[in-house]
């Protein structure tokens, strides 16, 4: 992991044209090369550029990729990992042979479909049978029992068969048949009984056992017929697995006849050569110079462009982080991409957002819940790759593991196990704090404390976001904004003034401010200073060639932007630290919730107070954690993030394999 | 309770939905694939994964069409159970329409089976049994071993005094046709005294939407009915809607009282939709031939439908950029919901009978 965004550089090459496919090869298989346009050459020049169509279009390519996918997924197959794309394995595509494997699929799969239908509407006929025998609506069922004068009764049952009818015989009588149809269909039954002479039988015994042996039958056709509709499903998966080789080796080539495709699209050329450019990390430069030397057999020409010499805004940014951070990079990537060349927000990230979730969700028991299940989302994320994302998504599953392990050791700082105070707390006991019950000589005693430590927190997090847009700052050279901004040492310096007054304010018993010669004239001068940026900022833009404006609007704009300022620095750093108290107060309601539920457990007792305990810190576990979720991200993005993440950059993203 | 009162949460709500819709390109990744294995695929990767579950377990696509069915009642149901009595009764009111559609089709079967004697085995597992709007008794209804059940099935609904003033004989004579239009013409009283228990801004909307469809449903029924079919007048004045502008018009009037032979619908098209009048006198020019009677019917029906969905999707897309606390949004979120399903429905149908894709999009606009 970095601390700053990897540094980068611009490669711009020209190769011989017959050497460009084996050049496109050798960078997709490195995948490193973030490549630009090369629209920024002269216009004369880039009228001599051409661009060269591909022999198949990429949307082609890439409709028939997806056909394969949707076919894959069908037969509940995986897509063909990164691993297995090799550019070296990769062949111009029989677009023609793809279409008649997957027609030749397709056709196997619509005559299994139509089987499949079948099966279902018997399934569909014989569940509205069994329906009213168990709903007992036999009114709408026209049981018979007996046998059929003239004619064989295979002959009658099939003729029946058209209405759906259930034919079967007399489990006591196995001379005499039981046909069970529906009394609509009547009109048409009748007859046909009547036709082959059917005599209804008058044993009682028969009439009695004829339903129960209708409705054996009827489950036994129905479980039949249930197999027969999932056996299609089964062969489904069946004729897409003896296909899925063929399929694998399809959809890779497609994959790889892609990419090369995208990375030909970025380049252009003259009669005899190629050219490209892209960004590539620093730290990776000699492999690709080597890559392209070795893929052109030296026949070309490379020049190298440092960062530094291109404007800021233009410079992808790739940042580092472990793994294992991966759920807090998501959360940075969520809000933006930070500029070029500024610290990596990603650690600082993690501790804020973790520490905030520990002061709001702090218990051992419910956070070896969230551990847990969060470990088994991931375990059976890992187990099923095909499983789509749920509620819990995969990169919430992870961030559970973490935020399960902070709320364990808040619930050991504070002696919160299930609500309980089971062990001596490490810190302070917070359940006692909040019910007005700590013990004397206990760091803190009351919700006030509670509230003056989240603030104080809340202090860390802004400097500690001050400070790291003063690092950025500093490396960008922008040292009017360093000075002068609102969130720069002038702002740095104001906001220290304006917890020293109400720290101050609050040890008077909040009756004075203290009173200090330096604090006015610290302030008069800062306002002075932040007012004049305007100025200077002017004079800067029109000495680098921008707009002259008249001093009326220059004056305008500056007392505009200085008043703006002012509102934001008394305002805003005032609210950003008091918001810091919903710390606190996610904290007290999660005493409070547990405490009226360790109340009520007590006062039913016995089995139902243990269920009213269990399903109250299951109701906490979900409702405040998911609460204390997202404010601990609300503080990041609002509190923190405000004080030095611009989210300008632009994100690093190489053509390559595994993307 | 004012109009944000009443609409705020709805409209948020309604609005996120309709975002999503909007912005989906499902309709047309399922237009594009090649197959119909290939445009089930396409709803594996979208909200509708259930359908194409339901395709997997059953390859029934009348399977895949009740589930849609069922949500799109339940995609009511929920929004009337979110708003105040006045206005949900409005929402059901509008949910009648596929209460009406489930009953013709019940009614079909049920006939199909007892009148005419056909075997509907399976076919009844097709039909929607559980409540929509009103206390009907669907499994009763298809069971009913003659009208007289039908008729009890559907005790105490506003479609009871239409079933009692038909007898199974009259069916047996006549066919469905009269009893079908008479059940539209309860729905679609059901549905208009729903709006004007509506606010007036509300009813304003409201007219607005439906008045045009009834001109439309009109002049389809009269051009259909009075100049192909050739009914008499008689007839031909009961098959119209007596609401919008057509029905109370003289050109109508006309039409109605002239000789089936001599049916000329060029006035009333120029009376109601005169944006579209120039493009349905060409069709009948091109279809001079009496022999093509069926095609220039189905080239001006095509035509008049199409004219109609491009501006109904203009209406329900404007309603969204007005004042949001009216019904409007949530007639606009029914619109997209109920547009999405047909689309759904018709795709898939039109895949597999192996229509084209330009094909299909003639259908589902």
């Amino acid at each position: 992991m970095t601390l700053f965004t990897k540094p980068m550089k611009l490669l711009t090459a020209v190769v011989l044209e017959q050497k460009s496919d084996e050049v496109v090869k050798s960078l997709l298989a490195l995948g490193v090369m973030d490549f630009v346009h090369l629209d920024k050459l002269d216009p004369k020049q880039m009228e001599k550029l051409s661009s060269r169509p591909s022999s198949v279009s990429r949307a082609a390519l890439e409709d028939m990729r997806h056909r394969i996918e949707v076919m894959l997924r069908q037969g509940g197959r995986s897509l063909p990992s990164a691993e297995k794309l090799n550019v070296q394995d990769m062949q111009k595509p029989d677009m023609d042979g793809y279409r008649k494997l997957l027609d030749g699929i397709n056709g196997q799969l619509t005559s299994l479909k139509d089987a499949q239908r079948s099966s279902n509407q018997l399934v569909l006929g014989l569940e509205e049978m069994q329906r009213y025998i168990n709903e007992q609506k036999y009114a709408f069922l026209d049981l018979r029992v007996g046998k059929p004068a003239h004619g064989g009764m295979d002959e009658l049952a099939e003729k029946l068969g058209a209405f759906g009818a259930v034919v079967t015989t007399s489990s006591t009588d196995s001379g005499k048949y039981i046909s069970l149809t529906l009394r609509r269909d009547a009109a048409q039954v009748n007859p046909l009984m009547d036709k082959f002479g059917w005599t209804e039988t008058s044993n009682a015994d028969l009439q009695r056992t004829a339903l129960s042996d209708a409705a054996q039958a009827i489950k036994k056709r129905l479980d039949e017929a249930v197999r027969k509709r999932g056996d299609v499903q089964d062969q489904v998966t069946a004729v897409i697995a003896n296909n899925a080789a063929a399929l694998d080796s399809a959809w890779t080539n497609l994959r790889l006849n892609e990419l090369c495709d995208q990375i030909r699209g970025y380049f252009s050329y003259t009669r005899n050569t190629t050219l490209f450019s892209g960004w590539v990390p620093a730290e990776q430069a000699d492999e690709v110079q080597k890559a392209i030397y070795r893929s052109s057999d030296g026949q070309c020409v490379i020049e190298w462009t440092e960062a530094d010499a291109m404007p800021r805004s233009e410079v992808p940014v790739q940042v580092s982080a472990p793994k294992a951070m991966l759920p807090f990079s998501r959360i940075v990537q969520n809000y933006g991409t930070p500029e070029y060349g500024s610290v990596n927000p990603t650690p600082f990230v993690m501790v804020a957002y973790l520490s905030m979730f520990a002061l709001m969700f702090a218990d051992v028991g419910q956070g070896f819940v969230l551990l847990l299940y969060g470990l088994f989302a991931m375990w059976n994320y890992k187990r099923k790759p095909q499983l789509k994302d749920g509620m819990i998504s995969r990169n919430t599953s992870q961030l559970l593991v973490y935020l399960g392990v902070a709320s364990m050791v808040g619930g050991a700082l504070f002696g919160s196990y299930f609500g309980y105070s089971a062990l001596p707390a490490l810190w302070f006991n917070y359940d006692a704090a909040v019910n007005g019950e700590a013990l004397a000589g206990q760091t803190i005693t009351s919700v006030y404390g509670i509230l003056g430590i989240t603030i104080k927190f809340g202090i860390i997090v802004i400097y500690t976001g001050l400070a790291i847009n003063w690092v950025n700052l500093f490396r960008k050279k922008a040292w009017l904004t360093l000075l002068l901004d609102k969130n720069g040492l002038v702002g740095g310096l104001l906001f220290g003034i304006g917890l020293y007054l109400g720290f101050g304010f609050a040890a008077s018993g909040y009756r004075s401010f203290p009173s200090n010669p330096v604090i006015m004239p610290t302030i008069a001068i800062c306002m002075l200073l932040i007012f004049l940026r305007g100025f200077i900022s002017y004079a800067l833009s029109v000495k680098e060639g921008g707009t002259r404006k008249s001093g009326g609007q220059v004056v305008m704009d500056a007392f505009m932007g200085w008043l703006v300022d002012a509102l934001e620095i008394f305002c805003g750093y005032m609210s950003n630290t008091l918001s810091f108290m919903r710390v606190a107060g996610l904290g007290i309601a999660h005493v409070c919730l547990m405490t009226s539920f360790r109340s009520l457990s007590d006062m039913v007792g016995g089995a139902g107070g243990i269920a009213i305990y269990v399903l109250g810190n299951l109701l906490v576990i979900v409702l405040e954690g998911l609460s204390a979720g997202i404010q601990a991200l609300r503080l990041n993005y609002y509190e923190f993030f405000s004080r030095y993440f611009t989210g300008k950059g632009v994100a690093y993203e190489p053509v390559a394999l595994k993307g | 309770m004012n109009a944000v009162d009443r609409y705020e949460f709805l409209n948020a709500k309604l609005r996120a939905r309709i975002g999503l819709m909007r912005s989906s390109t499902l309709i047309d990744d399922m237009l594009k694939a090649p197959t119909l294995v290939d445009a089930v695929g396409c709803l594996r990767e979208s909200g509708f994964a259930p359908l194409a579950e339901i395709y997997d377990k059953t390859g029934d696509l009348q399977e895949m069409g009740v589930a849609l069915v069922k949500g799109e009642i339940a995609a009511y149901q929920e929004v009337a159970r979110l708003s105040d009595p006045k206005l949900a009764s409005f929402i059901l009111a509008q949910l009648g329409k596929d209460e009406e559609d489930n009953l013709k089709n019940t009614i079909r079967l049920w006939y199909s089976g007892v009148v005419r004697m056909h075997s509907i085995r399976y076919r009844s597992a097709y039909l929607y049994k559980d409540k929509i709007v009103q206390d009907i008794n669907w499994t009763a209804m298809i069971n009913a071993t003659d009208w007289s059940g039908v008729v009890e099935a559907a005790k105490g609904t506003i479609y009871e005094p239409v079933l009692c003033s038909y007898t199974q004989e009259d069916l047996q004579q006549h066919g469905l046709f009269d009893l079908e239009i008479a059940l539209d013409k309860a729905w679609y009283a059901e549905m208009m005294r729903s709006v004007g228990l509506l606010g007036k801004a509300d009813r304003e909307i409201a007219d607005n939407l439906f008045l045009h469809d009834f001109d439309l449903k009109n002049l389809l029924r009269l051009i259909r009915f009075g100049r192909y079919y050739h009914m008499d007048a008689k007839d031909l004045e009961k098959v119209v809607l007596p609401w919008g502008r057509l029905a109370a018009s003289r050109e109508c009037r006309d039409y109605i009282a002239s000789k089936a032979e001599a049916r000329d619908p060029m006035p009333m098209v120029k009376r109601i939709f005169p944006q579209v009048a120039s493009d349905v006198q060409r069709i009948v020019e091109n279809y001079q031939d009496p022999k093509h009677t069926e095609e220039l019917l189905a080239a001006e029906t095509l035509r008049l439908e199409t004219y109609l969905g491009t501006e109904r999707a203009k209406e329900y897309g404007a309603l969204l950029s007005k004042d949001p606390f009216t019904i409007g949004v949530i007639l606009a979120y029914l619109y997209y919901y109920r547009k999405e399903n047909m689309q759904i429905r018709a795709i898939l149908n039109g895949k597999y009978y192996g229509y084209t894709a330009e094909k299909i999009r003639e259908v589902v606009g």
